[in-house]
């Protein structure tokens, strides 16, 4: 088995299609982090996670899952991962057995034991066709079927979407449980930011098929802030520290991307710490620098 | 050896009702065949022989052909993966276009062995019930039945794969309602076009005329479906089909999304 330092390697990867771009994105997913794949709907997270799952060609660019080619080594790497996409794509006609049946022969790691365990956790009913499960027993079901191969790295497309809180966090719970050997990684996409923030390592921001930030999310956070000031005091303020400004009726709040500079050179100005949210936003408003 | 028994385990499990209706068609179909023979054949009149063998050699002849265009047939398998989802999912799973598209043509046999087998056992039914001494008549119920079948089954295997061949463009439902579409007006096109070439419509003429086709014709062709050459010839036919139809499944099971 190869070594490797990163579960995911992505450089350069270009995938162009009719009025969309996937812009040479890099980024990594180190062994043993979860990453949060943020970015609003159309932003490329989908492309992108279809891209290095081999869903779909890519133009130009390098993707390497748990040290080895995506495409050379396209059986040995999937033996190694587990996917859950934001729709289940089991036929409604199977039950969760029938699932543990067509897996076990699929992935040499299948453990019916752990998948068992699962099942009982969820409280998934063995028997009963899944086209008369709910949505978020699905999810469960799919979830439940990534991780009982021992799967070494776990990617998700927006699998948390669409989930009652209780049930988001929950699943979220069991990632954690996931991880804690330290071998495991997690690259998961989603909106919901919120989510990430309660469990990611780190987050790579997209928009538009470009990477805007790729890092640690502690540091991220800790980097930005919001700048609360007026109008007036808006002029004074550096064009280089801003990501972006939004107006109200009683002034600017500012994001700047180095909040322990901007606490020095504007002292007389309030600086909120931002969320991931936050930062999500006025990251996507970049380009028009003003917006309300 | 295990990952095909889950692939093929999920085909069959999937197509279980598809399958299930087939054989109750196949059934229904071979008991209505099977009447008139059992009536004629306990009837014992020597009159009779010669009637009771047409009524054998047709009876033998539909529920074959029926079995063959049975067990060809596309079995929904690709439609219902796009429709779940399973199709793109099936890109992350470690089994290879390869090793689904030999468990596709691996369903495929069974299916074509088990209406094989059901065909034969109607045939061997009809002829013990009838009392026929095949022999003596000069027919060989066996190359008459695998002809039938093989070409029924060939013919059938053949357009299901010009029919994956297309689907293999569908990603999702939506495209996939736009193919069907498509293929249903280029059918009807092809259909159209067929219908301007001289010979191929001959709607003008009508019974009385005479035969459609002559007698010579039907000799003929009775020739060519009792020979062995010709089991020989439908035999190499229908082995170069099944690599057809694992090449289009392969590629099918290969091809990434746009």
């Amino acid at each position: 088995m190869t070594a490797f330092d990163n579960a995911i390697e992505i450089k350069g990867v270009t995938k162009r299609y009719y009025g969309f771009t996937l812009d040479s994105i890099s980024f990594d997913v180190p062994k043993g982090c979860i990453m949060g794949f943020i970015g609003q709907n159309g932003a490329g997270k989908t492309t992108t996670i279809r891209s290095l799952l081999h869903i779909t060609d890519i133009d130009s660019g390098e993707i390497r899952l748990l040290g080895l080619d995506h495409i050379k080594d396209e059986t040995a790497v999937k033996k190694r991962i587990a996917v859950v996409f934001d729709e289940l794509p089991f036929h409604d006609v199977f039950t969760a057995k029938d699932m543990a049946r067509i897996f076990e022969g699929m992935y040499p790691e299948w453990d019916n034991t752990v998948y068992q365990k699962y099942l009982e956790r969820f409280q998934l009913p063995v028997k009963k066709k899944i086209g008369q499960f709910s949505k978020g027993m699905k999810m469960k079901l799919q979830i439940a079927c990534a991780l009982s191969h021992n799967a070494e790295l776990l990617i998700m497309d927006e699998a948390t979407t669409g989930l009652d809180p209780v049930v988001r966090d929950e699943i979220l719970h069991i990632f954690m449980e996931y991880l804690q050997n330290g071998e495991r990684s997690i690259l998961m996409s989603s909106h919901i930011t919120s989510d990430l923030e309660k469990i990611a390592d780190m987050v790579t921001f997209i928009d538009k098929g470009k990477i805007l930030l790729t890092g640690y999310k502690d540091e991220i956070i800790e980097q930005h802030g919001i700048l609360k000031c007026d109008k007036e005091k808006l002029a004074e303020i550096d064009a280089e520290d801003i990501v972006s400004i939004r107006l109200n009726n009683f002034g600017a709040e500012v994001m700047v991307h180095d909040r322990e500079n901007a606490s020095y050179k504007y002292r007389d100005c309030v600086i909120d710490p931002a969320s991931l949210d936050d930062i999500m936003l006025y990251y996507v408003h970049r380009d028009v620098k003003e917006w309300s | 050896m295990k990952l095909y028994r889950s692939l093929i385990f999920r085909e069959l499990k999937l197509t279980r009702k598809r399958f299930l209706l087939m054989l109750i068609l196949f059934i229904l179909l071979s008991l209505l065949m099977l009447t008139p023979i059992m009536l004629g054949g306990l009837s014992g009149t020597s009159e009779m022989n010669e009637d009771l063998l047409s009524i054998v050699i047709f009876a033998s002849g539909v529920v074959t052909l029926t079995g063959g265009f049975l067990a060809g047939t596309n079995n929904g398998l690709q439609k219902a993966d796009i429709n779940s989802g399973w199709k793109r999912y099936s890109f992350v799973l470690p089994a290879t276009a390869k090793q689904q598209a030999l468990s596709d043509l691996l369903v495929k046999l069974m299916l074509i062995l088990l209406f094989g087998l059901l065909s034969a056992a109607f045939a061997l039914v009809c002829i013990t019930v009838s009392g026929i001494n095949t022999a003596a008549e000069g027919f060989n119920p066996v190359c008459m039945m695998l002809n039938t079948y093989l070409g029924a089954v060939c013919a059938v295997m053949l357009i299901d794969i010009a029919y994956s061949y297309i689907l293999m463009f569908a990603n999702d439902k939506n495209q996939l309602k736009i193919i069907g579409v498509i293929a249903f007006v280029g059918a009807g096109v092809v259909l159209r076009v067929f219908d301007l070439f001289p010979g191929m419509n001959n709607d003008e003429k009508s019974a009385k005329d005479g035969a459609l086709i002559s007698q010579e014709m039907v000799n003929k062709f009775e020739t060519v479906l009792y020979s062995e050459k010709t089991l020989l010839c439908i035999s190499a036919v229908f082995v170069v089909i099944c690599i057809l139809f694992f090449l289009a499944m392969w590629r099918s099971h290969e091809r990434r999304e746009p």
